[in-house]
């Protein structure tokens, strides 16, 4: 690039420059305002209903886990004492077996 | 003591912050802060929107009608305050909401030329009309002939031609640092990139813009000799 090319891109670039600092700003239209509230309101209660829906969520799952842990305790609280139940009633009748013993013995 | 001081000292006393009072909302100087509309709005009250809207709605269409074509100026400044609202969480007020909104309206605008697909771009060339307002600029002499030069239409028409040459990422940049006069790291942070990013991107379109305008040099040269 020789330096006359670049001297005149400067020139151009410093035109564009101060032509886009200069732009005039559209003025907003009189319910634009009005407008964008209504919209902003709208998103509001969107996200009103995404936080309801997902505290609902939430509880569903929570309430989904305590009742698969409960379950969980009941089931493994069952299968203990059933088994702990049939080795007593186990231990029970042989005991009554050595009672039936003769005593002449 | 008055029955509200009993009852703000109580809920001080129980850590419940104390419903804040019109008085104190307003302030001294008469206009409430940008933090006390922030607050009121996180606590339901929509409406004070309408307070942030007519504060900063000049200060967004400035930014906006810099980088969008001016007939979607408006729907995009409306855009950038419904972003707002939508994001108002994540605003942690590190930085200036006035900056944080510039921020939005910078990467709302950025979206729009992300979301034109290629096709839909005005295939604009520059006519004769501007290839004269680039000599004529050339060979403005005084400072007076050179401004009056930059006031024409055929100015924004030519840049707008060469910003329509550049990728999304190019022109949101070169809009920023060049145009706008930002620093990088001003950029950077405008943008959420990274600073490397960004000053690699600078450096680039910077070039394809210069490249852009010295070859409708050449050209114009050839056609004259």
């Amino acid at each position: 690039m020789t330096r006359r090319n670049d001297e005149h891109l400067k020139k151009v670039e410093r035109a564009l420059t101060e032509a886009h600092r200069s732009r005039q700003e559209p003025s907003l239209g009189p319910d634009w305002a009005f407008r964008l509230m209504r919209d902003i309101q709208r998103e509001a209660v969107g996200q009103g209903q995404a936080m309801i829906g997902l505290g609902l969520d939430r509880l569903v799952w929570r309430t989904a886990t305590v009742a698969a842990v409960v379950a969980l305790v009941f089931t493994g609280s069952v299968l203990f004492y059933t088994n702990r139940d049939a080795v007593e009633l186990t231990a029970l009748l042989s005991n009554e077996v050595d009672v039936m013993v003769p005593l002449s013995e | 003591m008055s029955t509200g001081g009993v009852m703000t000292n109580t809920l001080e006393v129980l850590g419940i912050q104390p419903p804040m009072t019109d008085e104190a909302f307003i302030g001294l100087k008469g206009e409430p802060d940008d933090g006390d509309i922030l607050q009121r709005i996180r606590r339901g009250e929509i409406d004070r929107n309408a307070d942030l809207i007519s504060r900063y709605q000049r200060h967004v269409i400035r930014i906006v009608s810099r980088r969008v074509p001016t007939d979607r100026a408006e729907e995009i400044t409306h855009d950038v305050f419904v972003r707002a609202y939508v994001g108002l969480a994540q605003f942690s007020g590190s930085v200036s909401f006035e900056h944080w909104l510039a921020g939005i309206a910078v990467r709302t605008c950025y979206d729009f030329w992300r979301g034109r697909k290629r096709e839909e771009l005005p295939v604009s060339a520059l006519t004769n009309d501007h290839q004269q307002w680039i000599e004529q600029t050339l060979a403005a002499q005084s400072e007076e002939q050179f401004h009056n030069q930059v006031r024409r239409h055929e100015a924004i028409e030519v840049l707008e031609w060469a910003l329509g040459q550049l990728s999304p990422e190019n022109r949101a940049v070169l809009t920023l640092v060049h145009l706008d006069g930002h620093s990088v790291r001003e950029a950077a942070q405008l943008l959420g990139w990274s600073l490397v990013n960004v000053k690699v991107r600078a450096h680039r379109a910077r070039h394809i813009l210069r490249t852009l305008l010295l070859e409708r040099r050449r050209q114009e040269d050839d056609t004259t000799q």
